[in-house]
């Protein structure tokens, strides 16, 4: 009960610090100051002020779909698992339920992005949608090699990895970090695939479908989106740290552990340039690799080879 | 029984009745009788399918039928309701879209009057027992629909595609009437229920007659590689026909394949496997398809191809847990494929209607040149969009909850003892997820470029008016159901046990019944679900004070024009020019001549590769060897009836010699 709270709590809390984290990370590499790690909050706070504007061609989809794309990302937020490895709801088959709740917000903020009618949001849309369809089927075949293993359908299968597999486990708890690493760079839109400190870029994916989104509406987005990337951090943490510990220092371990990956999103924003579109692929792919060699490790630990 | 047979003879009755009506009144006669049959029908169904219990009748027909008899059971009571609901429904909202037609001078009488057959044939297809009679009925739905197909006859693609799904049909016929003859000379018997034993003794003969039927009934359903007909069909047919067809006729292809696997009492691994992998590759053939597509009715036909590959994954699901003898497994994907057939025949037939109302408004069926339709019609657009997130299977809508009871039951599967089966179910899982999210591609792409944006041509610059209620009412409580069977899953989910258990041949085991409550928390979690979203909505609704309406911005250019915005084929081609070999892309162009070039055009379209490399070819090949036989068409009378006397002393001679 304690830890559902404190989870709630870090749900609410955590994303806009990690989003505060990635930029402060950034801004060191490129030797400024930048600005407070808080800075996503106030943004936020300042957001749900203004004025909200909407395209003269809109319908209710477009003033609808914030309110569907937020909801879906907390929705989809109870059955992952936080500090101490555990979620606050914890049903089996939690990952089909996940991915199809968050299907049901990119949906919406597929069809508001076309709503508007103007091509630039089309284009982000189009590229959205297809990248998606290439992320999905390796995030299944990941946490299918991964129940196959310790054999608990549930989220909270990661945090068995440890235990049940020896020096497999470890090698799939590298490769699964990797992955899911990888897809939280698609999925929360960072550098390399695309990049969320502009807008105005031929080359935009999620950034582009929001461009014409203000107030109330946008300060759902960037939460949601902040939200569904420490969604992804927490599901690599559940992976990583060891459960047994007592619970002040799980949650502790936990919160280094999520600073620690935005910092790592913040090096690798410094460190690489954006892909060109035709590269995306290539690096989406890179993810199916891996969670195809995390199958044919778990295959080969179960069966003893091929 | 008694109520289910008034209620066929109301439909054969009506049919009859229906032509001798002023053709105002043809449809709206016809929905009432549809109506009051469905209420007919569904009283015993339901009875059955609530209590488990079988009714059973027979009647007596001269010779070679002998005695014929009717049994509901529950599978077939399940179709029974299925059929009986949606397709009066699909009736009701005919009533519509068959107005604009009864100006012009067509001829109605047929299409009623093959309409009230279709229902009728159908009803009696998932209930009777003896093979001959079935095989009758079976003869008259496809006819009939082909006749409902052709409504349109004088245009030639319409005969065209309509004689295409005759041709399919019989040759399915075909394998079913073969698979009949096997069965009836081991066991002597005209009944369904005598096969079984036959099936059990010899496990040579059970696969070999299993395939036959699956080809058979397969290609009534549209699976890979004897789909063609579907997205040809489809799209030429009058929307509500193309609806009840596609949501409820190609069910009865399934039907005959659950009939099968009904009378199985042990399936072997073969047959689960051919039966996991066609279901799989149907439905990925099907949505890759219907990404390319931008007639919405020939998107929609390819979207029902890949549904039905949905359908018959669970079943194969279903069928290696039977195997594999694992009750979770097997009750996971028996229930997920009988909901999903429920499912698919409520939001396929929703979105069919939904297209044909934008066909019905704006006179074409082509995406490119709609948009902006959510604002002329609203209702139409809600439900459609609806039915688009259902057939996604975005929760808390129905599509969801019978793909999770099949991704439930693979996964259940995955930690298996054989590897074979454990490779192939992680592939299924993969495909699966695959095939959902391209889903999304598919819809969001339909419905964005159909309903949202502006007027992309003259054709969506019509006046704002949504269709007729007659239209929109059966469109409102299909998108009803898609949304109450998402949040309280559990109440059908207990209607579906019973059809399982006939499917298990036998009781499911009380250690399995845990499983079921897996309905019971999705119902609690989509009703938080809907508490957030309404929540966060009303937080909006009330936070959000000053709001201001503004132009799209257009990165500083003001003249921005409906020709700017991205088109159904933009949206669609990073996808389709990623996976290039799968398609076939035919260009129709005309260049532009002349200094000042009028009529110029380039369309592009996705042509079926199976179509371009195997069935062309194939027809080509037969026309060439068929094509020396044209001589003895010659058109005298006097030499066919030569041939005729040759053809009957050919015959004589031969039951002389081995008679």
């Amino acid at each position: 009960m304690i830890i559902n709270l404190i989870n709630t709590v870090l749900l609410l809390i955590m994303p806009f610090l990690f989003v505060g984290t990635i930029k402060k990370t950034k801004a060191f590499f490129a030797g400024r100051k930048g600005a407070s790690i808080f800075q996503p909050f106030y943004d936020f706070l300042r957001l749900l002020k203004k004025e909200t504007v909407y395209p003269d061609v809109t319908t209710w989809v477009y003033k609808f779909a914030p309110v569907i794309i937020f909801s879906s990302v907390i929705f989809a937020s109870l059955f992952v698992p936080m500090s101490c490895g555990m979620s606050i709801v914890n049903v089996p088959f939690a990952f089909v339920i996940f991915s199809y709740v968050l299907g049901f917000g990119k949906f919406f903020s597929l069809i508001s992005a076309l709503d508007t009618g103007s091509s630039f949001e089309g284009m982000g849309a189009s590229r959205e949608a297809c990248f998606s369809t290439m992320v999905e089927p390796a995030f299944f075949i990941l946490f299918a090699s991964v129940i196959a293993l310790v054999q608990i359908n549930s989220f909270e299968s990661l945090k068995h990895l440890v235990f049940n597999s020896g020096v497999y486990g470890y090698l799939i708890i590298i490769l699964a970090s990797i992955a899911l690493f990888i897809m939280l760079l698609i999925e929360g839109c960072r550098v390399p695939v695309d990049d969320p400190a502009t807008h105005l870029e031929l080359t935009m994916i999620h950034e582009v479908m929001i461009l014409d989104n203000s107030g109330f509406d946008l300060a759902l987005i960037t939460w949601a989106s902040a939200i569904k990337m420490f969604l992804f951090a927490s599901l690599i943490t559940s992976l990583i740290l060891p459960s047994g510990l007592p619970l002040w220092l799980n949650i502790l371990l936990f919160i280094l552990c999520i600073f620690s990956i935005a910092i790592t999103v913040g090096i690798v924003e410094s460190s690489m340039a954006r892909f060109r579109m035709t590269h995306v692929f290539e690096f989406v792919f890179v993810m199916s690799i891996l969670s195809l060699l995390i199958l044919t490790l778990s295959t080969y630990r179960i069966y003893g080879g091929v | 029984m008694k109520l289910y047979f008034i209620s066929v003879f109301l439909l054969i009755s009506g049919a009859i009745i229906s032509i001798f009506l002023d053709k105002n009144i043809k449809m709206k006669f016809c929905a009432a009788v549809s109506f009051l049959s469905a209420i007919f029908a569904f009283i015993p169904a339901f009875g059955v399918i609530k209590s488990g219990e079988t009714l059973q009748s027979t009647i007596y027909l001269p010779e070679i039928f002998h005695e014929v008899s009717f049994i509901i059971d529950p599978l077939s009571a399940f179709f029974v309701l299925m059929i009986s609901i949606i397709s009066s429904l699909g009736v009701t909202y005919g009533i519509g879209y068959i107005k604009p037609y009864l100006k012009e001078n067509t001829n109605l009488s047929a299409h009623t009057f093959f309409l009230m057959m279709l229902i009728a044939s159908m009803l009696t297809v998932v209930v009777v027992q003896n093979i001959l009679f079935f095989l009758v009925v079976w003869e008259i739905m496809s006819l009939s629909s082909f006749f409902l197909v052709i409504f349109e006859g004088d245009k030639k693609e319409v005969l065209k595609a309509g004689i295409k799904y005759l041709v399919y049909m019989h040759i399915s016929v075909l394998f079913i009437m073969a698979a009949f003859a096997v069965l009836n000379l081991k066991s002597g018997s005209l009944n369904f229920s005598d096969f079984a034993s036959v099936l059990y003794n010899d496990k040579e003969l059970m696969n070999i007659v299993f395939i036959l039927f699956f080809i058979g009934f397969g290609t009534k359903a549209g699976l890979i590689p004897f789909h063609n007909w579907l997205p040809d069909a489809h799209p030429v047919a009058p929307t509500h026909v193309s609806g009840i067809m596609s949501g409820v006729m190609i069910k009865t292809g399934i039907y005959g394949i659950l009939r099968i696997v009904s009378l199985i009492v042990e399936p072997s691994l073969f047959i689960s496997y051919t039966v996991l992998t066609t279901g799989i590759l149907t439905a990925l053939w099907g949505i890759l398809y219907a990404v390319g597509q931008y007639d919405i009715k020939k998107m929609l036909a390819y979207s029902s191809m890949e549904n039905i590959g949905i359908i018959i994954t669970g079943l194969g699901t279903g069928l290696l847990g039977q195997v594999l003898k694992n009750p979770f497994v097997m009750i996971l994907g028996y229930s997920g494929c009988i909901l999903h057939i429920l499912n698919h025949s409520i939001f396929k037939t929703l979105l069919f209607c939904g297209a044909g109302a934008v066909y019905t408004k704006t006179h074409t069926k082509n995406m490119e040149l709609l948009g902006g339709l959510m604002k002329k019609m609203p209702y139409t657009g809600l439900f459609f969009t609806t039915g688009a997130v259902s057939i996604c299977a975005l929760p808390p809508f129905n599509g969801f909850i019978s793909e999770f009871l099949i991704y439930a039951g693979i996964i259940k599967g995955i930690p298996s003892t054989n590897i074979t089966s454990f490779m192939l179910l992680v592939a299924v899982l993969a495909a699966l997820a695959l095939v959902g999210t391209t889903a999304i591609l598919c819809f969001t792409k339909t419905v964005g470029i159909t309903f949202l944006g502006q007027e992309r041509s003259e054709n969506a610059k019509i006046e704002k008016k949504d269709v007729s209620k007659i239209m929109l009412i059966p469109m409102g409580i299909l998108a009803l159901f898609t949304l109450l069977i998402g949040i309280f899953p559990a109440q059908l989910f207990k209607l579906v046990i019973q059809p399982v258990s006939i499917l298990m041949q036998s009781e499911i085991p009380d250690y399995v019944r845990p499983v079921f409550d897996v309905t019971e928390y999705l119902s609690f979690l989509f009703l938080i679900f809907v508490l957030i979203i309404g929540f966060v909505f009303a937080l909006k609704h009330f936070a959000v004070k000053n709001t201001r309406v503004h132009k799209v911005w257009g990165c500083g250019y003001n003249g921005l024009n409906e020709k700017m915005q991205y088109s159904a084929s933009s949206y669609s081609d990073l996808f389709v020019s990623t996976l290039k070999p799968l398609f076939k892309r035919v260009s129709h162009i005309k260049k532009p001549k002349t200094l000042f070039p009028k009529d110029a055009y380039y369309e592009t379209e996705i042509e079926d590769i199976e179509e371009a490399y195997i069935v062309k070819p194939l027809v080509k090949l037969d026309e060439k060897f068929l094509s020396r036989f044209e001589k003895i068409q010659n058109g005298n009378m006097q030499q066919y009836i030569l041939f005729g006397l040759v053809f009957l002393i050919l015959a004589i001679l031969g039951v002389i010699c081995w008679g």
